[in-house]
């Protein structure tokens, strides 16, 4: 499973990364926590069409049933991701993204300690895969730190709340490192990652919902923003699209090769975002030479943290450590040995049959038409794009999402 | 959810870590706000 987890940890960097592109055609000037509602409730609608598609509701909710005690946890990493989402606004403003992007895309190295300490991965890996596992995650964040500060002009440097910006990035880097235990612990269990994402997103939405209205809003009335943001909502219900694609790809990365090894796999997603930006918006068009290299280099480094991440297969030990872990889970919650290690293993394709109710295309239906009313109408700022570059990427992104789903359908039944 | 359910999540040691930190990240959400 060792290549399809690669696979889908890939797919899942190139999806998270280029989410970003459709939120730049959002025009600056509303509230962050406005901004991120919409695109929380773009992920939660787009969590009903795709996903649907690929395993109906009836294999959801019987999954659900089977490992209740997975929603707890589900709606909980739903609640630390919105949490961490919102302080990286406040990072943001008080840091400026240069500095703020860095510090919480250390989050891979959380859930890479946690993975260690808690799921026994990589224990019996040998010296060989520690270093290439350990040695790419921390290449991958160096590549990520350098791009990061090349890419993207320092704003707030000078902020008289730059400790609060500082702190906030790093909080946000703990609550994302840590929201992927629960990802985890929901795999080791046998869970669907289709389930798990569904319980995530209620979760998700929940508490932006709660932190919306609790939390003040700058400039006018939320009400009044929404109304303001009518005709661009489509491009942040769009930005949830690419999301949820690239966060089920995640999800199935995490379930196939643990967190340690997918986690930093997903987070080449900078490499992605800077491509958007740098070949579709030009924004490093005024880059000096010496960014330019460091740039190129970050992503040549970044390329080979991912390959060594890629490379180093769990052996026979690491997969027995591995089973520890799954058997002290089906002692506490009562659950299957076998049944969970086959799901591990991708082969728990039979159960709960691969069958769609009715309601599943009217789900579908529905989640497409919201898409589709969102989409007449929808404001285009005048933005310069280069099509070419628009085209051969999204080229990519679909032959990623081509290649990894068939793979996974080959191997799993996305099961 | 059942009560024995409950219990099992309620003292599994791992449930606690994400709700500290949860804890945590609302509480600097609170005092950055």
């Amino acid at each position: 499973m060792h290549g399809l987890g690669v696979a889908c940890g890939i797919a899942a960097g190139a999806w998270l990364g280029s989410a970003e592109a459709p939120t730049k055609l959002v025009d600056a000037g509303y509230s962050p926590i406005v901004i991120s509602l919409c695109m929380v409730a773009g992920v939660f609608t787009a969590r009903w069409t795709l996903p649907t598609l690929m395993k109906g509701t009836r294999y959801v909710f019987a999954d659900l049933r089977a490992k209740a005690h997975l929603i707890v946890w589900g709606i909980l990493a739903g609640a630390l991701w919105a949490v961490a989402n919102t302080l990286t606004v406040f990072a943001i403003k008080n840091v400026g993204l240069s500095i703020a992007f860095p510090l919480w895309n250390t989050n891979s190295l959380i859930g890479l300690l946690w993975g260690c300490l808690l799921f026994r991965e990589l224990r019996g890996g040998g010296a060989k895969n520690w270093i290439k596992v350990v040695g790419g995650g921390v290449a991958i964040v160096i590549a990520t730190i350098t791009l990061g500060l090349a890419s993207v002009h320092p704003s707030g440097g000078g902020s008289p709340h730059a400790a609060a910006g500082v702190m906030a990035a790093l909080g946000a880097s703990l609550l994302w490192g840590t929201m992927y235990l629960p990802y985890r612990k929901a795999y080791l269990s046998g869970m669907n990652p289709l389930s798990f994402v569904t319980v995530f997103t209620v979760g998700e939405l929940g508490t932006m919902a709660i932190l919306a209205s609790t939390i003040h809003v700058e400039g006018a009335s939320m009400a009044a923003q929404f109304h303001q943001l009518r005709p661009e909502i489509f491009w942040l219900f769009l930005g949830g699209f690419c999301w949820v694609i690239g966060d089920m790809f995640q999800q199935y990365a995490t379930k196939y090769i643990g967190i340690g090894r997918g986690i930093p796999l997903s987070n080449t997603n900078q490499l992605w975002g800077l491509a958007w930006g740098a070949l579709v918006f030009s924004e490093l068009r005024n880059a000096s030479d010496h960014n330019r290299f460091v740039i190129v280099a970050s992503s040549l480094l970044m390329i080979v943290g991912a390959i060594a991440i890629g490379s180093a297969s769990a052996a026979a030990k690491e997969h027995l450590s591995v089973n520890e872990a799954i058997a002290r889970e089906c002692d506490r919650y009562g659950l299957d040995y076998n049944k969970a290690v086959a799901a591990q293993a991708g082969l728990a394709h039979g159960e709960g049959g691969d069958d769609r109710a009715w309601w599943d295309y009217l789900i579908i239906v529905i989640g497409l038409g919201v898409f589709v009313y969102l989409g007449i109408g929808a404001h285009r700022p005048p933005l310069e794009m280069n099509v070419h570059w628009i085209v051969i990427l999204a080229t990519a992104l679909f032959a990623l999402l081509g290649a990894s789903g068939w793979m996974l359908w080959k191997k799993t039944r996305f099961s | 959810m059942k009560k024995g359910l409950l219990l099992c999540i309620l003292t599994d040691s791992h449930f606690w870590i994400p709700v500290i930190v949860l804890l945590f990240g609302v509480a600097l959400l609170i005092h950055l706000s």
